[in-house]
């Protein structure tokens, strides 16, 4: 290259590139509205996100977006430089709704959902208790109280637990049934294993369906719940000791194997690197995430692994 | 000449060739190879072999052939005339390496530059010539680079072949002369009556020679530069000229392999020894949640803004 390219920093589009679910777009109704697209607290970071809103708020959806570098869209007759590909799934309103629910819980008060689903920065969440999905499943994670014609809420805790454990185990058979790799080793998507994987276990499934669910619950919400899966906790790898090299013995004084005076001497002046040859450069340039070194197959921790 | 061949997709390599005379079957021929259009930004690379019973290396010398550049071009399509109809004992064949070869070579990942690419258009000629059951005994050729090592490639490749390469071959030896004119020739002729793939209407042909420090060639580039495409296919990408213009005139398009990104992206994501010996960590070093594989294998991630 003669020049340096400069990157400028991505400009917004107005256009994207979608696959959203035929319900998200769905047209039966006219008379609700337009889907949306919204701001709304993500759960589990507590920054905005992006989600959309199906005709008449009915249902829910999150975006997400298929990013990678050096990636731009051919549509039409135009070009659009970010190749984002937008994701519009399906996504349960509940998952949105428990942050709220539990800051109310702190009063340990039964309280009207207008009074706890509230937010100054993303005042669009109210439109999450139009979505019906959310009103019929509250039961399963709060208390409910009728009085009158009106009904209160308090988070509980317990019952949360045991629908993100249902979530869980309906996403571990989501996972069995769509084949994706849990276990650890190579991690490229696009690499079609032949053999399918055997040493695969069930905790596996579960500790990779716990991830998966903590995308969409706060912190300590994921950590409650690795307890309440009973997932035992990942030792972190030991410090590994050098191997104890044992000593020949011998009467005789020691002496030095190798002259390495010659290195002090003027003439031994630091040679600049090699060129390296076009054919080494390209070996250089080769992805080698996943690779292991050729000596971790020769310590003796690996060797303790494979038994 | 008859281009057509070439002409039904002028966008790979192509090969044309005359009939192989039937004494150069029986007797021990000469072959000769010489390239034409290496330097021009514009248009394909042809290379050209001709070969005849060595016996007739006189009657060659007889039909006045001399080096294509000495000549105008009504004599070489003369001369080229003169070659084709004398199909009793000459024989020839071309390798038309179409500007777009070229270019995707050159450019590919891994790189295949302009030599290796002269060099096994070369070979692949002779071997031609071989494979049709001429009785090679002699190689002349202009070389292309350091000629005892491409003597040496060539004399390893085809043993039992004497092969000569010199400088300036094409005005020493006819049987070079005669490849060199059938490769000027097709040259010439493919780039007059270019096929524009692209849909650019009535194309302006006044492009000069083709060669990078034309004014005229450097205008006709300026005037065919697309924003987002560059050039037509008719345009070696590969070249300087055709690289310099690209990066001041069009939009810049970056790919994985660009160099400098490179290295730019392995300087952000490592982080300097010197701070691990500060007092306070740096800033960007606080916990953050890690994003499950899931997502982060798949390249998909939350977006705050559309």
């Amino acid at each position: 290259m003669t020049t340096k390219k400069k990157r400028s920093a991505h400009t917004s589009n107005d256009s994207w590139v979608v696959i959203a679910a035929d319900s998200a777009l769905d047209k039966t109704k006219l008379d609700d509205g337009d889907p949306t697209f919204i701001r709304l607290r993500n759960p589990a970071t507590g920054a905005a996100s992006q989600y959309l809103f199906s005709r008449g708020d009915a249902r829910l959806y999150e975006v997400k977006a298929f990013v990678e570098d050096f990636h731009s869209w051919f549509i039409d007759q135009t070009v659009q430089r970010d190749g984002r590909l937008l994701y519009v799934t399906p996504m349960d309103p509940l998952f949105l709704l428990l942050p709220y629910l539990q800051s109310g819980a702190v009063e340990g008060k039964f309280q009207p959902l207008q009074q706890i689903v509230m937010d100054e920065d993303y005042p669009g969440c109210t439109r999450l208790l139009k979505c019906t999905q959310a009103l019929d499943t509250l039961q399963h994670v709060a208390d409910e109280k009728v009085v009158g014609s009106q009904k209160f809420h308090r988070y509980s805790q317990e019952k949360t637990m045991d629908w993100l454990k249902k979530k869980v185990l309906n996403t571990v058979s989501a996972l069995k049934k769509s084949n994706i790799s849990v276990g650890g080793g190579v991690k490229s998507t696009t690499y079609v294993r032949v053999k399918q994987e055997t040493d695969v276990t069930e905790e596996d499934y579960l500790r990779y369906a716990h991830g998966l669910i903590s995308e969409y619950i706060s912190e300590d919400l994921s950590k409650d719940l690795h307890k309440h899966l009973q997932l035992p906790e990942i030792s972190s790898p030991k410090e590994v000791e050098p191997p104890s090299k044992k000593r020949k013995l011998s009467d005789k004084p020691v002496e030095a194997g190798e002259d390495y005076t010659k290195f002090n001497s003027a003439d031994f002046a630091r040679k600049p690197p090699k060129k390296m040859t076009a054919a080494q450069k390209t070996l250089a340039k080769v992805d080698k995430t996943g690779m292991k070194s050729m000596s971790s197959f020769f310590s003796p921790k690996v060797k303790q692994e494979m038994k | 000449m008859d281009l057509r061949d070439f002409e039904a997709d002028n966008s790979v390599s192509c090969r044309l060739s005359s009939p192989v005379p039937d004494l150069c079957r029986t007797e021990d021929c000469c072959l000769g190879i010489d390239e034409a259009g290496r330097g021009p930004v514009l248009g394909p690379m042809v290379y050209g072999i001709c070969f005849c019973p060595v016996s007739r290396k006189e009657n060659l010398k007889n039909l006045k052939v001399a080096d294509s550049k000495t000549l105008s071009e009504a004599e070489r399509e003369n001369l080229f005339l003169k070659l084709d109809k004398a199909k009793g004992f000459v024989g020839w064949a071309l390798q038309i390496l179409s500007p777009n070869t070229i270019s995707t070579s050159m450019l590919q990942r891994a790189k295949y530059n302009l030599n290796a690419l002269s060099h096994d258009a070369a070979i692949g000629l002779v071997q031609y010539a071989l494979d049709c059951g001429v009785q090679l005994k002699e190689v002349f050729v202009d070389t292309v680079g350091p000629a005892e090592k491409y003597e040496e490639k060539l004399s390893q490749r085809f043993p039992g072949v004497k092969v000569t390469v010199r400088p300036k071959a094409d005005s020493l030896f006819p049987i070079v002369s005669a490849a060199s004119i059938c490769a000027k020739v097709a040259r010439d002729h493919a780039v007059k009556d270019w096929k524009f793939t692209e849909d650019l209407g009535r194309v302006d042909t006044d492009y000069g020679s083709g060669y990078p420090n034309d004014p005229k060639t450097k205008s006709w580039l300026l005037k065919y530069l697309d924003p987002v495409f560059g050039y037509p296919q008719f345009v070696r990408f590969s070249w300087s000229t055709a690289q310099t213009l690209l990066d001041s005139k069009a939009v810049p398009v970056h790919w994985d392999d660009d160099e400098d990104r490179e290295k730019a992206a392995a300087r952000q994501n490592n982080t300097s020894v010197l701070s691990y010996f500060s007092r306070s960590k740096p800033a960007g070093n606080t916990p953050k949640r890690e994003t499950h594989r899931f997502f982060t294998e798949r390249r998909l991630q939350s977006i705050d803004t559309l």
